[in-house]
């Protein structure tokens, strides 16, 4: 085994057991860290101290890029490059651009949310070191973990290790890097 | 307010909710607000006053129409997460037989006189601006065994007694689960709402027509119906809003409301902005690519005066564009704007606002001077508009608080309360 581990993994029983070993996780401090569970616990996430995702702001920016390439396109199209009376309509009006204007937005702001979530979640991911781990397996099954990566500004491993046993963590072992 | 409701069941009221003592209060407002009306027709034109109050009886009728379709809709979909503003809904449906009797002079009016009071076809001897009169025009011809004036009583009163039988079986499912708990009344509200979703989106649609879009008969527009829809289910969430925000100051609702419940109304109130602009925007723009001059008038009218200058009513189609669509729809993506108490309260109230703008912007240019030009914009017909959406107002929230206590706050045996209850992201 390599000098530094890449963190500790603790196992749990039960879903109240790691809601509250997560909220002590949380409160002192730790950064670089996670809770594997084989099914979504509702309130883990405000337990974690994790912020609302910031994949909104991506399907924002998607929306404006997306609203202003569909203005631009239809001008430049109809307005300087290729100015065609249709209909005794102006060669430009926001009016007949609107619909692709808001077509685009919506394809945009799909793409960007899309986009956005591969980006921060860094999916897809063939390796982790956890999977190194027999404890995995039944992490997707029935039992619950913490894992607290030593890249954590906190991290220590005695003290880790104890906040975790505090916490009520069983079976807490050292993960390769 | 917390995010997760997992004490709620304890925090489940098994009495009755305390009647306010404010129902009588409204009722006063009401009727101040009908007698500042009534004033107003010795001040202005009766035709003026009562066009106004054909807009704050549709106004609220709207609302009513919202929370009656929004039920049905959330009993068809069999969600969970709104049964607690459902009760509310259920509380406001009682407000239909009011609003059916607040409609009838209308109506009466319509009998009497010339006939041409409020919906000038129903006179045929209406002299048009061309010196022809409605019984010769070919356009009312065409139309004339629609609108006439036996179908239009005929129909309205259809469509109040089909608003005011579907909301009377949606209540009483409802508030009789409450007592035994049977879940065959959550089944009765579901074939109710497979049924009545049918009925309530045809006589939507034939009010709004009847009511509303005939003030110009000669105009075609096949989004009508559905503009007034998107108008109804706006206003009744707004109004939906400020019924769960006061029962949580007054102290009903903690423990039992959420930050994720405002979240969801929150993003309701978001789609139906978009879905209003959507519609509003079609009508708009098929009529100005197509160009054709039985349907463009209608947006002239309400955009240059005969001598080719700007309206006023063309800044408050500005005003409707920009305060009904776009402001809501960027305030409304952020969601902090959805859960806090404040803000929610300010955008509910600021579209049920413009509501009232987009209802005038439809009904009050139908009254105009000798040479047919739709009065402004700013005149004192305004003041006899604010008399009646406070007058019709005042009695709505009068029969919604004389329901409030007929059951409990919410409908603890509704078999989706639980989940309700724990409302998560």
């Amino acid at each position: 085994m390599s000098a530094k581990p890449y963190g500790l993994i603790a196992t749990f029983d039960t879903t109240p057991s790691v809601y509250h070993a997560a909220e002590q996780v949380r409160d002192a401090g730790y950064k670089n860290w996670d809770c594997i569970t084989p099914f979504p616990i509702h309130g883990l996430d405000k337990a974690m101290g994790l912020k609302r995702s910031n994949v909104p702001k991506f399907s924002l920016c998607g929306g404006l890029l997306g609203f202003t390439t569909g203005m631009s396109l239809i001008f430049y199209t109809s307005y300087i490059n290729y100015p065609l009376v249709v209909g005794g309509k102006p060669y430009f009006s926001p009016l007949f651009a609107f619909p692709v204007s808001y077509e685009l937005t919506i394809l945009f702001t799909a793409f960007a949310t899309i986009g956005g979530m591969f980006f921060l979640n860094g999916l897809p991911m063939h390796y982790h070191p956890v999977l190194k781990s027999d404890k995995i397996l039944s992490g997707m099954d029935d039992k619950f973990h913490i894992v607290i990566e030593s890249a954590d500004p906190k991290f220590n491993l005695a003290l880790t290790k104890a906040l975790l046993e505090k916490a009520g963590g069983k079976d807490i072992q050292e993960l390769e890097a | 307010m917390s995010t997760h409701a997992a004490t709620a069941s304890a925090a489940i009221p098994s009495e009755t909710p305390s009647s306010c003592a404010c129902a009588s209060k409204f009722l006063g407002v009401g009727i101040a607000g009908i007698v500042l009306t009534i004033i107003g027709l010795f001040v202005s034109s009766g035709k003026a006053v009562a066009l106004s109050w054909l807009i704050g009886v549709s106004f609220w009728t709207a609302i009513a129409i919202g929370m009656l379709m929004l039920v049905m809709i959330h009993h068809i979909l069999d969600a969970s997460w709104s049964v607690v503003l459902r009760r509310q809904f259920e509380h406001g449906l009682a407000a239909f037989p009011w609003l059916a009797l607040l409609f009838t002079p209308l109506v009466i009016v319509s009998w009497t006189g010339s006939h041409d009071t409020i919906w000038k076809w129903m006179n045929p001897d209406y002299v048009l601006l061309n010196g022809h009169t409605v019984g010769h025009d070919p356009l009312y011809i065409k139309k004339s065994s629609f609108l006439n004036l036996e179908m239009f009583t005929a129909m309205t009163a259809l469509c109040f007694a089909a608003w005011i039988w579907l909301s009377a079986r949606l209540r009483k499912a409802s508030f009789s689960q409450d007592a035994d708990g049977d879940l065959k009344w959550t089944f009765m509200n579901r074939k109710t709402a497979a049924f009545g979703l049918a009925v309530g989106a045809i006589t939507l649609s034939l009010a709004a027509i009847y009511w509303i879009k005939s003030l110009e008969y000669h105009w075609f527009s096949t989004m009508y119906g559905v503009w007034y829809f998107a108008n109804c289910v706006r206003g009744a969430l707004a109004i939906g809003v400020l019924m769960l925000l006061a029962l949580y100051k007054r102290g009903d609702l903690k423990g039992i409301l959420n930050t994720n419940h405002l979240h969801s109304v929150g993003m309701l109130i978001f789609a139906f902005t978009v879905f209003w602009a959507y519609v509003t925007f079609s009508q708009y723009f098929l009529i100005w690519n197509a160009n054709v001059p039985e349907e463009t008038f209608w947006y002239n009218l309400r955009e240059i005066t005969r001598a080719g200058e700007p309206s006023q009513w063309k800044y408050v189609g500005m005003l409707i564009l920009f305060g009904h669509f776009l402001f809501p729809f960027l305030f409304l993506l952020s969601y902090k704007n959805k859960i806090t108490h404040s803000r929610i309260t300010f955008i509910v109230r600021w579209i049920l606002l413009m509501i009232v703008v987009d209802l005038i912007y439809n009904v009050a240019p139908a009254l105009k001077d000798s040479l047919g030009e739709p009065l402004p914009f700013l005149s004192l017909n305004l003041l006899w508009t604010a008399t009646s959406i406070i007058g019709v107002g005042g009695v709505f929230f009068w029969a919604y608080l004389k329901s409030f206590p007929k059951t409990k706050l919410i409908p603890i045996r509704d078999p989706r309360i639980t989940e309700c209850l724990t409302h998560h992201e």
